[in-house]
């Protein structure tokens, strides 16, 4: 289950306003257990001696999974407010290895009253505090 | 500058078959999430809800794959290219029963120049269409190559 405080109504959004942290233990069989369900069978998301054949330090998890993850962060936030994700973009900067704890975090940056929607900033943490995936959403209320 | 054929941009070099949308896609995609939204997991609840059903949780729709002859057409710069990044703009939710095409075109190439070298992006838009035609979701794939 999720911790996330989700929002009522746009009323209630404010700029500056936290969504998160979502820590998370990301296990190598959620990573695979997510392939399996996309049908990605490349092996630097399923094995680690694969993955090394790749180059890679390890299993990775695939970007979508990131992309995935993030938007769930969103979509937990939004809870039964009845708004929509009607957008959200994701950059890769670094490897995200599962057997890790990451963080999902994010914040209002803008708000559209007129639109009644929303931009709120993305991003995946490791224990370190490393961005890994950073990212944009935009959410839209209903009018 | 980036060297490539301007001609490639904006042609659609690939329509996938369509993929029927199960219950068992989603509810599997959920577990792999761990997503417990009664919106995309309890289709009792979801009958009373927004869209009088389960619908898909909306990053289900970055799951359709090009088809094989997707990275045959895309414009190749150095190094083999990975996945930098993706924007998603969802148009219409999916649901159980929905058959799903993906039609995919080069929609930009740009380079880059940072601290580790010169990188050349190719960003291919794919727009995900329903049985009736609509459009459920646009997605750009951002493939970066290091030259």
């Amino acid at each position: 289950m999720s911790d996330i405080v989700a929002i009522d109504r746009f009323e209630n959004v404010q700029i500056g306003a936290a969504i998160g942290p979502e820590p998370m233990f990301l296990s190598k069989e959620q990573s695979r257990r997510y392939a399996r369900a996309c049908g990605l069978d490349a092996p630097r998301f399923t094995d680690d001696e694969g993955a090394r054949k790749e180059g890679l330090p390890g299993m990775i998890i695939p970007g979508n999974m990131s992309l995935g993850l993030l938007t769930k962060l969103v979509t937990d936030w939004i809870g039964q407010s009845g708004a929509r994700i009607v957008r959200i973009g994701t950059t890769y900067r670094v490897l995200v290895q599962p057997d890790h704890t990451i963080s999902l975090q994010g914040f209002v940056t803008h708000t559209y009253p007129e639109e009644r929607a929303c931009e709120i900033d993305l991003w995946i943490e490791n224990e370190d505090g490393e961005r890994m995936v950073t990212g944009t959403a935009t959410v839209q209320f209903p009018k | 500058m980036v060297d490539y054929d301007p001609t490639l941009i904006g042609k659609v070099f690939e329509i996938t078959e369509p993929v029927l949308v199960t219950p068992e896609m989603i509810r599997e995609f959920c577990e792999a999430l761990g997503e417990t939204n009664p919106l995309y997991t309890d289709a009792e609840a979801a009958k009373n809800g927004p869209y009088g059903g389960i619908i898909a949780p909306p990053s289900f729709a970055v799951t359709f794959r090009n088809g094989r002859h997707f990275f045959q057409n895309i414009p190749r710069f150095g190094r083999a290219g990975f996945d930098a990044g993706k924007d998603v703009e969802f148009v219409a939710p999916l649901r159980p029963g929905d058959k799903v095409t993906l039609n995919s075109s080069v929609k930009e190439i740009y380079e880059k120049t940072g601290r580790s070298g010169t990188m050349v992006f190719v960003v291919v838009r794919s727009t995900l269409k329903n049985q009736r035609g609509e459009v459920v979701a646009h997605i750009d794939h951002r493939f970066m190559h290091r030259t």
